[in-house]
């Protein structure tokens, strides 16, 4: 079992959720300039992460079914993010504070020795996610992140996928059919 | 009143999010819930819609500029202005929403609306969020900005935003009633 696994049971277990909240289709768990130091569970649905620039979005990453999302600025900094968190369809999600997740990192070895192979984790992911974005051809774009998620083709519609591939929508089924 | 601009920030963004959300649940909704009329005398939740984009044509491209020409420097606080504070009360929903008059540039029922209005909204109110943003570097109370009502009287920009935020709870109250009027 590895750390996050480790983690969302034991949370699961002792009840540790502060509460479940239900969001409908297109509705903003966060919107921009919050400060949001939640970590947040997916227990059915989906969402999408984005930032807003000259009035264009770009999504920055996605959270579904048994995924952590946090807006990973505000949680570590504790200061206002310019994350948007939209749900994609209607969605179920757990809510757990800052404060509470660290007393249980804090509460055992064990735990405690999760968070920096979280971070490292997240930080891996975050290189992977910079290497996408250098990368200038769309269909080897398309192809890191079939390989990385294959799941995410299943769970979100194409239209935010191609955003997040920076790809119009056309180009991304193109790629697909060949 | 005197409020800290962090705190006043905060409630004035996560006010927006509530209101964005309202319209994202309006926009799930038929055609003809959305353009319902109970009487002609009462707004559709799109004519509601349409009533408070009215009010951001106005007034975004005037917070813009009053952002752009602010030569201040950011305030730990903002202290409302007694008009301006007034204007807040005064637009601020009741909990059994009462009736107000409307400037007759405002008033969306004699023209035709279509549902881009509902897109429309959504995306003066992620130019709203960046506002908030922008003014960050710039006092709020000392800044000020033009008003639709009258020239003669210019509203502090932490008024003006707490009118545009306690605007749009009002109308969105009337659009959730003109929805709930359908249903019954």
């Amino acid at each position: 079992m590895n750390e996050n696994q480790l983690l969302i049971e034991t949370i699961e277990s002792n009840n540790l959720w502060e509460k479940e909240i239900e969001i409908s289709r297109n509705e903003y768990l966060k919107v921009k300039g919050s400060i949001d130091t939640n970590l947040y569970f997916v227990k059915n649905g989906s969402l999408r992460i984005f930032i807003v620039d000259e009035y264009e979005e770009h999504t920055i990453r996605f959270g579904y079914k048994d995924n952590l999302i946090v807006s990973l600025d505000s949680f570590l900094n504790e200061k206002p993010s310019d994350f948007y968190i939209q749900a994609l369809k209607k969605s179920t999600i757990k809510v757990m504070s800052k404060t509470s997740f660290f007393d249980l990192l804090n509460s055992s070895n064990k735990f405690h020795s999760c968070w920096p192979k979280l971070v490292e984790q997240l930080i891996l992911q975050q290189i992977e996610r910079e290497k996408d974005i250098l990368t200038s051809s769309p269909i080897e774009r398309y192809k890191r992140v079939l390989k990385r998620s294959p799941q995410l083709f299943q769970e979100i519609p194409n239209k935010h996928i191609a955003n997040y591939l920076r790809m119009t929508p056309e180009t991304l089924s193109r790629i697909k059919k060949s | 009143m005197v409020i800290t601009t962090v705190d006043l920030e905060a409630d004035l963004i996560e006010r927006t999010r509530v209101n964005l959300n309202k319209v994202e649940k309006i926009k799930t909704l038929s055609k003809k819930e959305i353009e319902f009329k109970e009487n002609s005398d009462k707004w559709s939740a799109l004519e509601c819609i349409a009533h408070l984009n009215l009010y951001a044509d106005f007034y975004n491209p005037v917070i813009k500029k009053s952002i752009e020409n602010s030569n201040t420097k950011p305030n730990e606080k903002f202290k409302s202005g007694m008009i301006g504070n007034y204007f807040v009360k005064t637009i601020e929903p009741k909990k059994k929403l009462n009736k107000m008059k409307t400037p007759k540039d405002k008033d969306p029922s004699n023209l035709s609306f279509d549902l881009n209005q509902i897109e429309k909204f959504i995306s003066q109110q992620k130019e709203f969020l960046e506002f908030i943003e922008l003014s960050k570097n710039i006092d709020l109370t000392k800044t000020k900005t033009a008003i639709s009502l009258t020239k003669l009287f210019k509203m502090r920009l932490g008024d003006t935003f707490r009118f545009l935020v306690a605007h749009n709870e009002r109308h969105l109250m009337q659009a959730e009633n003109a929805i709930k009027v359908y249903n019954q």
